[in-house]
């Protein structure tokens, strides 16, 4: 596989969420503004690229009966790291965001890099490969944050876009908005994938 | 057996080096984080009390149920200007929690949403700033009126409620009265 | 706290914010395993007792060994003037806690109960990874609820998890036999359904209690 490809395969090919529907929670919880999602991105990045390099790093001295354990500390400990820099940096985004930081230790994404990737690349590769799937992952998060801030507050990234006369799809911001939406986005995906594959 | 205790140790000691790296950043970030809340407070104290000084509000620091700041001319804390108070109400999905500044004869100078996990878009307006203004609209209704008698339009007085969200419009709306009440309260208990 | 509280606590946490419509959380097993009707009931009863049981042994670990409390051990053990502040560790504590329980619960059925290790065996070890367990431990402790508070509201969460699951699958189980469009058929679909089931339970959602 070409670096580039280790890298681009998390954009779409591999995305994580249109493609793998993996880390679902977060896709639909923190979607309701293109800068919640943008920031929900950012921090589940940041921790899947800290342990994919931790987790290459120390992968020969890791048991193997032990490593899901031990990956799992170490992405709690990234967690905790991401959540108290945020709350002490970015309070209102933190604030925001609530449970859903300290639950990015439960996203599938990032276990499973750890497990299917990082635990058998070198360092570089597996930095390739978490920016890759983050920036998909984060890629994700924008669409359908700006899709139901767009229609669901006439706005994106809080600037209005369309004319004053607008009236909102509430229901867009509402959680039933983000079932919803994601339902029609990942039908599309399967649409061109279909169309692609006829 | 000794697999047990081999593996077990190695996860003790990878939890145990986590722990200890995690106190640390702990450390550095603590005081930030507290610095932050602070900062929260005191933005919310200056919003709700635009003609005062910062370092002229004081923690009233008495033991009654409602917490309060007291606002001075200036910082020598001569003269009373007025008071800050946080109040709280139940809106529709969370509680509405509001820091109101009065001044002496009770008239709301200033105020700002705390806290609250209202309907996004509609019950979330009550700290909505239009695109291109500086302050929420809803909250701007309040400036200029006498705290103690403050309702909404619908229950006969004078503050718009928002379209769609009247259950967190009243409920913020009257919170901010019962809360004066209880400032009165408190002030009037602390004289004697 | 009275049987009110609870009661609130408990109707709360099953209709107002159901885990699955309002807080979005376990939305990977909502969607994984709720093909069937058999598998979704095994799969809601092993979430319940095992969110029931995380809640409680969190609960008793935040009280007792992180929080900055009077009633935090290591003040009497080691003796301190103050208690420590050892917050930072819930994450890490929390998730830690419910591998070890759910290997723990999976390893006591197996031993006691081969039939019932049958039914719900297999779901067990998704549920280490089930954000629903780790966001219940941690919603109990950032609405400040009281012990058995938080027992009821894991046990109710848990409750709240199932009947989203059970009624998804019933549906499901229906859909099909129904004529979708090939690119939303699968987890589209199941999507699409969710969120017709949300806007329903947006209905209860300012329901008034107490």
């Amino acid at each position: 596989m070409s670096l580039f490809k280790v890298f681009s395969k998390g954009l779409y090919d591999q995305n994580p969420v249109f493609k793998q529907a993996l880390g679902l929670c977060p896709t639909l919880a923190v979607t309701g503004s293109i800068e919640n999602g943008l920031g929900m991105g950012i921090a589940s990045t940041f921790v899947l690229l800290c342990s994919n390099l931790l987790v290459s790093l120390v992968r020969k001295g890791v048991p193997n009966k032990i490593r899901i354990p031990i990956y799992i500390v170490v992405i709690a400990s990234f967690v905790t790291i991401v959540d108290l820099a945020m709350a002490g940096f970015v309070p209102d985004l933190h604030k925001s965001l609530g449970i859903f930081v300290p639950l990015i230790v439960v996203n599938c994404m990032i276990l499973g890099r750890a497990e299917s990737f990082a635990g058998k690349n070198n360092v570089g590769l597996s930095l390739l490969d978490g920016l890759g799937m983050g920036v998909g992952f984060t890629l994700a998060l924008v669409v359908i944050g700006a899709i139901r801030e767009f229609l669901g507050n006439g706005s994106l990234l809080g600037i209005p876009v369309i004319g004053a006369g607008y009236e909102p799809v509430l229901i867009m911001i509402l959680p039933p908005g983000a079932f919803l939406t994601i339902g029609f986005v990942l039908g599309f995906f399967n649409w061109l994938e279909n169309k692609r594959n006829a | 057996m000794k697999d047990i205790l081999r593996l077990g140790s190695i996860l003790m000691l990878t939890t145990a080096v986590a722990a200890v790296g995690l106190a640390a950043v702990y450390s550095v970030t603590k005081p930030r984080i507290e610095e932050q809340k602070r900062l929260a407070i005191e933005n919310a104290l200056t919003l709700a009390l635009p003609m005062v000084e910062k370092d002229a509000i004081v923690p009233a620091g008495d033991q009654s149920d409602i917490q309060y700041y007291k606002a001075y001319e200036s910082a020598e804390k001569d003269t009373l200007v007025g008071y800050a108070y946080i109040t709280r109400g139940a809106g529709y999905s969370s509680t509405i929690e509001t820091m109101v500044g009065v001044d002496s004869s009770g008239k709301i100078v200033g105020l700002k949403v705390l806290d609250q996990k209202e309907t996004p878009g509609l019950g979330t307006k009550i700290e909505e700033v239009k695109y291109g203004e500086s302050d929420p609209w809803f909250t701007r209704q309040f400036i200029n009126k006498p705290a103690a008698k403050v309702q909404l339009e619908k229950d006969g007085g004078s503050i718009d409620s928002i379209t769609g969200a009247t259950i967190s419009s009243r409920a913020m709306t009257n919170s901010i009265a019962e809360g004066y009440h209880e400032l009165q309260e408190a002030v009037k208990n602390q004289q004697n | 706290m009275d049987f009110q509280t609870l009661m609130i606590i408990a109707v709360g946490a099953i209709f107002i914010n159901n885990f699955v419509f309002a807080r979005f959380l376990g939305i990977c097993p909502y969607i994984g395993v709720s093909k069937q009707l058999d598998s979704a009931v095994g799969m809601g009863a092993a979430v319940i007792f095992v969110m029931t049981l995380a809640s409680t042994v969190t609960w008793l670990i935040y009280h007792y060994l992180l929080a900055p409390l009077p009633s935090n051990i290591f003040v009497k053990m080691l003796s301190l003037s103050s208690p420590p502040d050892l917050t930072f560790l819930k994450t890490i504590a929390f998730i830690l806690v419910i591998a070890s329980l759910v290997q723990f619960v999976e390893m006591v059925i197996q031993k006691t109960s081969p039939a019932l290790y049958k039914s719900l065996g297999i779901y067990l070890p998704l549920i280490t990874t089930n954000c629903a367990i780790l966001g219940a431990a941690l919603l109990n402790i950032d609405e400040n609820f009281m012990f058995i508070e938080s027992i009821v509201h894991g046990f109710a969460a848990g409750a709240g998890f199932t009947l989203a699951l059970v009624l998804m699958a019933g549906i499901r189980e229906k859909l099909d036999l129904a004529d979708i469009p090939p690119s939303l058929r699968g987890i589209p679909i199941a999507f699409i359904m969710a969120g017709l089931m949300a806007i329903a339970f947006l209905g209860f959602s300012g329901l008034k209690l107490g």
